[in-house]
């Protein structure tokens, strides 16, 4: 039976991404949903004609699949970080990213606002903080803008946000499975940190190793050692208690400095599109829409607040890239768009339940919370960007009105 | 000519060239290797699709761009047209040709096609008014003044 679910799983992913696509929708949602439907919440609760209820139970290679989604997508984020790039614009980047970093004070607040502690605001600001770099990118692509001057600050700001994950991750997974305790959360954190430093130290003298271990024109064995390289690292950091997302990230970034990095990329791509889909789909599977309900305030409220915010850093960015009111907004309306990546933090409250140190209705709510926050996100960014037009020419007339009456003030 | 290159972090990379009168044409080139390219009227105009390549295809364009299959060389014979429909013509000597090794009074131009040779080009140099006693060689240009016809005639006996 177990062959069975993983069977429909993937017909459900295959069948909910054409749909997604027809729809000129982002593929996450529909993934997402395709889980919650096929799941243990929504159609465990039915009790069919003949066949009685059945579902698709979160079986261990599902969540399994999942948790290679996390490392696979990190891993990816991590071949196409490139610190020169970085350097090479880090003015612009800086400032844009900076600026950004707005959004990750305004969660803070509002978790805090809702949860009256440090923990689960914590989480709640790096859920509205992060954009999505797979919705984002494929539309920039999709829209043709990526051939536009508001790809480089939209991207630009991504990977900004990308190198914050990446040390935020480390630091809430300790935090959280640290289950609160300050001493105890302290020493995780430093380890998380020493972890980081020798993941980096690798990354920085260790090319070399990366270098052979991929030097070879065999696909088979490309695929092989990169996949192992990256697995059993993630594997061995969370034996250690440190995020595997994080560990990804930086044997991508190892790998990203060798000759073969395209080879790698062209070959793992379909991987990790594979074990994504999984990961969104269990996510789904292990989101209960009865909580829905109780979190629609603070989803709704979330929505409100950080829409805007997400707009106006994002416009800040793009006019920290010289562009104008009309390409600025579009990085605004970009920038909007959240996905895996405030998924795979709420994945972080998750297995802290699972491990026990955390506690497991809070957990369920902030996870329930990114769920439903990243299904209307994704769809209002993705929308936002399709539409663009009203809003450009909105911001446009705004900024000439405002120009004038400044001309004004000062004539 | 300007071309500006960007990086598309996680897309791949960016070329922006100018084509002048404001005009730009942009090349996107994946990480995959899909190539895009892109119109852009103005600099500030949304840049337009045009063209979407897989990698192999966009090399053999590329090839075909650079010339590497066929190249509009300076044609073998060139002409300006002088008021009156009286053309100035350019002719190289080809090898084997019957003209090679005769003299211009041998060769009996003037008479039998009506094209009048005014200078011959030979190497870096250039014969002007050459005389009767002139022997053309493999590889002369030949500058000849005649009408249409006159021209259309030489070129028979050229290779004939």
């Amino acid at each position: 039976m177990a062959l069975l679910d993983v069977g429909v799983m993937f017909a459900a992913v295959a069948v909910a991404g054409g749909v997604a696509t027809r729809l000129g929708q982002s593929v996450i949602p529909a993934y997402i949903l395709a889980g919650m439907l096929l799941g243990e919440f929504v159609l465990g609760r039915v009790a069919l004609p003949s066949v009685g209820t059945v579902y698709v139970p979160e079986t261990e290679f599902i969540s399994l699949g999942a948790e290679l989604g996390i490392v696979f997508l990190l891993f990816f984020l991590g071949l196409e970080f490139n610190l020169d790039r970085l350097f090479a614009r880090g003015r612009q980047i800086g400032t844009a990213g900076t600026i950004d970093l707005a959004n990750f004070g305004v969660g803070l607040v509002l978790g805090w606002l809702v949860f009256g502690a440090l923990l689960p605001a914590f989480l709640v600001a790096g859920i509205v903080y992060i954009s999505s770099s797979a919705v984002i990118t494929k539309s920039l692509i999709d829209l043709g803008w990526i051939a536009n001057d508001e790809a480089e600050p939209l991207l630009g700001t991504l990977v900004y946000e990308d190198l914050f994950i990446a040390v935020y991750l480390s630091v809430a997974s300790a935090l959280v499975l640290g289950g609160g305790d300050v001493v105890a959360a302290a020493v995780d954190v430093g380890v998380a940190l020493a972890f980081i430093a020798g993941l980096l130290a690798v990354v920085q003298f260790g090319g070399p190793l990366f270098e052979r271990l991929v030097a070879t024109d065999n696909r088979e064995f490309v695929a092989l050692r990169a996949v192992a390289a990256v697995v059993f690292v993630a594997g061995a950091a969370l034996a250690l208690g440190v995020s595997e997302a994080v560990a990804a990230f930086f044997v991508g970034m190892a790998f990203s400095a060798t000759d073969r990095v395209h080879a790698i990329e062209t070959i793992l791509e379909p991987v990790r599109d594979v074990f994504a889909a999984v990961f969104f789909f269990w996510i789904g599977l292990v989101t209960d829409p009865a909580l829905f309900a109780d979190v629609a305030a603070l989803v709704a409220l979330a929505v409100v607040v950080t829409t805007p915010t997400k707009v106006v850093t994002g416009y800040l960015a793009g006019r920290a890239f010289d562009l104008d009111a009309r390409r600025s907004t579009r990085v605004g309306l970009g920038m909007t768009t959240r996905g895996e990546f405030s998924l795979i933090i709420a994945t972080v409250a998750v297995t802290g339940a699972d491990a026990g140190a955390f506690d497991p209705a809070l957990a369920a709510t902030i996870n329930a919370f990114a769920v439903a926050y990243v299904l209307v996100m994704a769809v209002l960014g993705t929308t936002l960007m399709g539409y663009s037009a009203p809003f450009e020419s909105l911001a446009v007339s705004w900024l000439e009105r405002d120009g004038a009456d400044g001309g004004g003030v000062g004539g | 000519m300007t071309i500006r290159e960007s990086d598309l972090p996680g897309v791949g990379k960016k070329f922006e060239i100018e084509l002048g009168g404001g005009e730009e044409m942009v090349v996107v080139i994946h990480n995959t290797g899909k190539r895009e390219v892109f119109r852009r009227s103005d600099p500030d105009a949304d840049s337009v699709k045009a063209f979407e390549f897989s990698d192999d295809l966009a090399r053999t364009i590329g090839s075909i761009i650079e010339g590497a299959y066929f190249q509009p060389v300076e044609p073998e014979t060139q002409e300006t047209t002088l008021p009156g429909g009286i053309l100035l013509e350019w002719y190289e000597l080809p090898p084997g040709s019957p003209l090679v090794g005769e003299t211009l009074e041998g060769a009996d131009i003037g008479n039998r096609t009506g094209l009048a040779v005014v200078a011959i080009q030979r190497g870096d140099a250039v014969i002007d008014s050459p005389d009767a006693e002139t022997t053309l060689r493999e590889g002369d240009t030949v500058i000849g003044v005649g009408t249409p016809d006159d021209c259309a005639a030489f070129e028979e006996i050229l290779t004939e």
